[in-house]
């Protein structure tokens, strides 16, 4: 049962720690490396609050043992502003569309909308409903979070704006 | 106590390293939550992420899939399109970026519609353990799985004619749930009769089933609207359906006709006008 050392390139920046048997990206992002963005709702891959993108890939982080992704490249909500603070297209949309009640599911929502918007960039609705199927919201706020996403999307093709440089991009 | 991970990075090596009571981890959607939210007893998982079994192939079309393809990549492949509605209906966009073709096969009921799918296509599977390599037929890997350091490495088929494949799923929602019922169904028509058909059931047991009832009503009939109710009557016959949080046994006989019906009519389930 030893801990085994883990890297990963998180936000862009190469991270190094220690993990012990059994930890998920999930919590390995949360209390390895203090990532509270991902959040730990069902731990069984239903809820999608620990929703990051693993390679470019939207997965759910508690399905996914940290072990067998060292290396890996991740991002969280963390890396999504700009360098001074300023919100990515997504995150405005979100906020001021008040698509954000409790706000326990957002930051899975605006991951699984940034690998749709990166792919899509002219989503439909039942394109934003699919890709956050995996995502559930329990104030049942999702008109305005389709709205939001779909807001977002429309302002980064007015803007020409590309935040996005993961693979698949 | 949680497991410990190994990660093989071949084959032989993943073979090579399960031992007894050590369980497979592919995609890991259905296996990490159980270890990790509950004591299982078990002690090791064997990854198959850096195994080298994720791939697709398709040459004079038979396609060979490896086991640890996540059902995404599945879904994105041009040459599987015939498929793709198969793909999209389970569980959820970042889920089918981790779940694979091969865990697929060990997943249960209402989960497991791809298997579904692969039983109507009489896939053949291939185990790998410290005896070497063996040829299964789908069927058989359901119904029994495989034995205790053994793996699926890969899983065959004939890629389907769109005109010859049919697949309708019923669930409790458009997006991302179980299964209520599955229908799978490869159906050959020539001159104007059917000339074979494999008809499988996903929500009609705890593995998926063959429906030869159906099968034995349809072949050599016609495929219309009277032999195709007939045979999904029949198809009642083949099933045992199960209570769960997402339908009844009852429900679950009770529409089973109906969708068998919709899938080889190609009718739709949603009426004319509605979103």
């Amino acid at each position: 049962m030893r801990s085994r050392v883990i890297e990963l390139v998180v936000n862009d920046e190469p991270q190094e720690f220690l993990a012990p048997p059994g930890t998920t990206l999930l919590i390995a992002l949360r209390e390895s490396l203090g990532l509270t963005a991902v959040k730990r709702g069902c731990a069984q891959g239903t809820c999608g609050a620990c929703t990051c993108l693993l390679d470019g890939e939207a997965v759910m982080s508690c399905l996914v043992p940290v072990e067998t992704v060292d290396g890996a490249e991740v991002h969280t909500l963390e890396g999504m502003a700009g360098p001074d603070g300023e919100l990515d297209e997504l995150q405005a949309a979100f906020l001021e569309g008040f698509a954000t009640q409790c706000g326990f599911c957002t930051s899975g929502m605006i991951m699984a909308a940034r690998v749709l918007l990166a792919e899509q960039p002219d989503p439909s609705r039942e394109d934003v409903v699919r890709a956050i199927s995996g995502n559930v919201c329990r104030c049942t706020g999702y008109e305005s979070i389709i709205n939001a996403i779909l807001d977002a999307a429309e302002r980064r093709r007015a803007t020409g704006a590309i935040s996005y440089t993961e693979k698949g991009a | 106590m949680l497991p410990t991970v190994e990660i093989p990075e071949s084959l032989g090596e993943a073979v090579g390293t399960l031992g007894d009571g050590d369980l497979v981890l592919a995609g890991g959607t259905e296996l990490v939550p159980r270890v990790t939210t509950r004591a299982t007893g078990v002690s090791r998982l064997v990854s198959l992420r850096r195994a080298g079994l994720a791939g697709i192939e398709v040459n004079g079309g038979r396609a060979v899939v490896g086991a640890a393809t996540t059902l995404a990549q599945l879904g994105r492949d041009e040459r599987l399109a015939v498929l793709r509605p198969v793909v999209e209906s389970i569980a959820s966009p970042t889920i089918r970026n981790l779940a694979t073709v091969g865990g697929n096969l060990f997943v249960r009921q209402p989960y497991g519609d791809l298997a579904v799918a692969l039983l109507a296509l009489d896939a053949e599977v291939s185990v790998e353990g410290s005896g070497g390599n063996a040829s299964r037929p789908i069927a058989g890997v359901l119904e029994d799985g495989v034995a205790p350091r053994e793996l699926v490495s890969r899983v065959a088929f004939d890629v389907p004619d769109p005109g010859a494949w049919f697949y309708t799923k019923a669930m409790r929602r458009r997006q991302n749930s179980a299964s209520i019922v599955t229908v799978a169904a490869a159906v050959l028509v020539e001159d104007g009769r059917v000339a074979s058909a494999r008809i499988a059931l996903g929500g009609a047991g705890a593995r998926p089933v063959r429906a030869v009832s159906a099968e034995a009503a349809l072949t050599g009939n016609p495929l219309d609207r009277r032999h195709v109710e007939e045979a999904a009557d029949a198809a009642v016959e083949d099933a045992s359906p199960f209570d769960d949080a997402y339908a009844s046994a009852w429900y679950r006989r009770r529409v089973l006709p109906v969708h068998v019906r919709r899938a080889l009519l190609r009718e739709s389930d949603r009426p004319e006008g509605s979103r």
